[in-house]
């Protein structure tokens, strides 16, 4: 008999991860969020330090600003052809959080400073550990916390620009079982797990012709979150985990560079409406790899193919004005998928989205202000086929986002 | 604001549910209210080299019958055996093992060694029939037509027929007339091959009907199609499967023709054993098995490579007691270029009568042996890739012959894809990691 290699090499660890689309959230300040996520063109609050940091410095006072967002995701996964078998994933709550604190150092000076800690990434997805689909992924969740010192400057009465450098952290998790059984019949798995760090910018520039016009553009970088030392943890049989030695891995994450185009109109004294345009780099975030420290005929670093195509956001919003102290928000956006055909892994399986905003704002004092908003995305139906995998299935993703913050003035 | 969260927290659960819809599976007038499979090992779920209730529980012909139910299919029934240790012989399970000139034990099939719960498996069990599990192991298609078959396979070391049959003395074929099925699967004929490659050729012509045969052309035509007429005679549909070339299973690529490794003084040692042949020769690396071979000059050679040797060969006496070196394999644990072309004669003639008979009868032809051809190389099914390799490929039992559970799930999706296809019905298909493979110890 042959003594080594009685361990199959026929495992595709890891290497169907993609760390999909799906993780981009998109909820940040809560009034632009309401509004179909509108908040390059239209400079409300500090959470332009995200949206357009060229607009920190339109800003009158100093402005503290935080939002926290419970985010609800659930899945649903249909074998094709037949429909023989369909699993549903584990409700799970997400907490991206954000917060803004910046504006004019003096009331009528030109310039502003802030800084931002948001969320722009954060989420995750857990399946059943026994559902068809383990060997490609039981759970995986990632986040990625902006840390965004920022400058701005108003160059003239219609026109500033602004900057800020990003430091970012994160954490990865993800689960696969690995198709080892032992002598009861349970698989054996593995679980990565890592702390990511990268760099990045944002710059803006915000013009504002008159008052009841405003144009702005920003752009934000791709960064590079890198894992340097994740730990790599499997269980399996003593006979085969000679094989699978706990050891340490590296992997690299690219948040994709978005460039952002909005207008905003004051259509009448109490009406504003906004249109956007996100470009959205997901081409660069076309491999994903994992280097383990040690390897095994088994245990081989892994490169996962993904051909991400780049995409263009669509989004569109209303702020009424309903009373000196209320205000009430709508919007809608349309939001297409990266992922081509061929590579809708169930890791955060990704289509097309249609999202629906709402939300309201009330002035409790001349300072305090208290906003709720709500984000309800369902994807279009996908019929899908993860090629590394051969995986095949339908998917349907449904999310609702209800959010709350509060933003103080100080004046 | 607790209120309102909690508000807005119910309206999300409601509003978040994804509702995909799936149809309904459709028989399109295909009546799977009977099902008979009929065929062999492959068919009984036999497994680990042995025949035990698991693996009949997991034969694929019973997980096939499982997603018929959908469509009201009757209990499939089957011949279960009492326990789970293995009749006659214990299965194999993966264990360690250590020959005597090994230092240290290493994992490989070992047989079970637990509780023998093999009560009452001899005894004959026709009375809890009608089965629609007519897979015998060890039965040929020539069988059929014999009288008395099930006696004289039970004196052989296959009681199988002889504990499911009413009457042991009749033809198989005769047995076979007493069910009315409406929708069948065939898969036979590989015994009508396997039994003689099992044998490394080492045929007996004085005997028609021994085993170690490779069945003549016209008896298995002949005893496949009086096997078809009898399925098809009152309008059964059904699903013929061909015969993999059995050269492709890990009973006969797990051990390489030039697996004997050599360093430079065992390869000198040789040499010098060996000075009087001067055909074979050693070098330091892998070297080619010496084994018999009356032809040749000494009556011993070394072996070809697109020779086989068989898992049969004992590991022992190939280590320990330099067989396939200083001692040369009997012949019967090798396959050689003759061997192998009288084996791939036979199976392209049985297959090009079952092709023909698919296409006569009307009945869709899974190709297991294209299947199997490309299984080789892997096949990836939900982020698991199989293949045919021993142990490791996850598709066959430890006795490099038979299917696992995962093996049997993934010939069942073929046999559903081809019913699919052929009937335009829409059986689901089969999450094949429901059912277990190779199990490791702990």
């Amino acid at each position: 008999m042959k003594k080594h290699a009685l361990i199959t090499t026929a495992l595709l660890l890891f290497a169907s991860m993609t760390f999909g689309a799906g993780f981009q959230v998109n909820v940040q300040g809560l009034r632009q969020l309401a509004m179909g996520g509108t908040g390059t063109g239209w400079m409300w609050d500090a959470s332009c330090i995200f949206y357009n940091p060229g607009g920190l410095a339109r800003l009158k006072n100093i402005q503290a600003y935080g939002s926290v967002h419970f985010l609800m995701v659930n899945t649903q996964y249909v074998q094709t052809p037949t429909g023989g078998y369909s699993a549903r994933s584990k409700p799970g709550l997400y907490t991206p959080f954000n917060v803004y604190v910046g504006g004019r150092l003096k009331q009528d000076g030109k310039l502003a400073l802030g800084l931002g800690v948001y969320t722009p990434f954060g989420s995750g997805l857990k399946w059943d550990d026994n559902w068809e689909g383990r060997y490609v992924v039981q759970s995986i969740s990632m986040n990625a916390i902006f840390f965004q010192p920022t400058v701005s400057y108003k160059i003239s009465d219609a026109i500033s620009l602004g900057g800020g450098f990003i430091y970012a952290i994160g954490n990865i998790k993800l689960k696969q079982a690995v198709p080892l059984q032992d002598a009861n019949g349970n698989d054996g798995y593995g679980e990565l797990k890592g702390h990511a760090d990268g760099v990045g910018v944002n710059v803006g520039l915000h013009i504002q012709p008159s008052p009841a016009f405003q144009v702005g553009i920003s752009y934000r970088s791709q960064v590079n979150m890198k894992v340097k030392n994740g730990d790599a943890n499997f269980v399996v049989p003593a006979a085969a985990s000679s094989s699978f030695p706990n050891t340490s891995f590296k992997a690299e994450l690219p948040l994709p560079q978005v460039l952002s185009v909005g207008v905003g109109v004051r259509v009448m004294p109490r009406l504003v409406l906004t249109a956007e345009a996100n470009w959205v780099g997901w081409k660069a975030y076309d491999t994903l790899f994992f280097d383990y420290e040690t390897n095994t005929s088994t245990l081989t670093d892994t490169k996962a193919p993904r051909n991400y195509k780049n995409t263009l956001a669509l989004r569109l919003g209303a702020n009424l004005k309903a009373s000196d102290r209320v205000a009430l928000m709508a919007g809608l956006a349309y939001d297409p998928s990266p992922v081509a055909d061929g590579y809708v892994s169930p890791d955060l399986p990704d289509a097309d989205r249609w999202l629906v905003t709402g939300g309201f704002s009330v002035k409790a004092t001349n300072k305090l202000t208290i906003i709720g908003a709500i984000e309800y995305g369902a994807s279009k139906k996908r019929d899908a086929e993860y090629i590394p995998a051969n995986f095949n299935g339908k998917y349907q993703t449904k999310a609702i986002i209800p959010s709350i913050g509060l933003s103080y003035d100080f004046r | 604001m607790k209120k309102i969260l909690f508000v807005l927290g119910l309206a999300s659960l409601a509003a978040c549910k994804p509702n995909l819809k799936v149809d309904p599976p459709n028989a399109n007038g295909v009546d799977f209210s009977s099902y008979v499979a009929v065929g062999n090992s492959l068919t009984a779920g036999y497994s680990d080299g042995t025949l035990y209730r698991s693996g009949q529980i997991n034969s694929y012909p019973n997980i096939l019958a499982d997603q018929m139910r959908i469509f009201g299919a009757l209990e499939f029934k089957q011949p279960l055996m009492p326990g789970e240790y293995g009749f006659p012989k214990a299965k194999l399970v993966l264990g360690y093992a250590q020959s005597p000139c090994d230092t240290s034990p290493s994992l490989s099939p070992v047989p079970f060694s637990g509780l023998i719960d093999t009560a009452g498996s001899a005894t004959n069990i026709a009375d809890q029939g009608p089965f629609n599990n007519f897979g015998i192991p060890g039965i040929r298609a020539i069988d059929f037509l014999i009288p008395g078959y099930a006696l004289a396979a039970a004196a052989s070391g296959f009681p199988y027929a002889a504990r499911m049959f009413n009457n042991p003395t009749v033809r198989p074929l005769d047995e076979l007339k007493l069910k009315n099925p409406t929708f069948f699967t065939l898969w036979l004929g590989n015994n009508d091959v396997l039994g003689y490659a099992l044998a490394g050729g080492e045929e007996n012509p004085s005997f028609v009907l021994d085993t170690r045969n490779i069945s003549n052309t016209n008896s298995f035509i002949n005893g496949y199609d009086s096997v078809l007429s009898v399925l098809t005679r009152t309008g059964a549909k059904g699903v013929l499967l061909n015969i993999p070339d059995v050269t492709s299973i890990p009973f006969f690529h797990t051990i390489p023709a030039n697996g004997l490794p050599l360093d430079t003084n065992s390869a000198a040692l040789l040499n010098s054993v060996y000075a009087s042949h001067p055909s074979i020769r050693f070098h330091v690396g892998a070297n080619y098995f010496v084994v018999e071979d009356p032809a040749a000059p000494g009556g011993r050679r070394q072996l070809k490579p697109n020779e086989l040797v068989l898992l049969s060969a004992p590991q022992d006496s190939i280590k320990c007691y330099r067989w396939g070196s200083a001692v040369p394999l009997p012949k019967k644990y090798v396959l050689d270029s003759t061997e192998l072309s009288r084996i791939k004669e036979a199976t392209t003639a049985f297959n090009n009568h079952i092709a023909s008979m698919s296409v006569s009868m009307n009945l869709p032809l899974v190709d297991a042996n294209a299947f199997l051809r490309q299984a080789i190389t892997g096949i990836t099914f939900n982020g698991v890739t199989y293949n045919t390799e021993f142990v490791t490929g996850g598709t066959f039992s430890l006795d490099g012959v038979h299917l696992t559970p995962r093996g049997n799930a993934i010939v069942a999706n073929e046999i559903i894809k081809a019913i699919n296809a052929y009937y335009k019905s829409t059986i689901p298909m089969i999450d094949i990691h429901k059912y277990g493979g190779i199990r490791f110890p702990m």
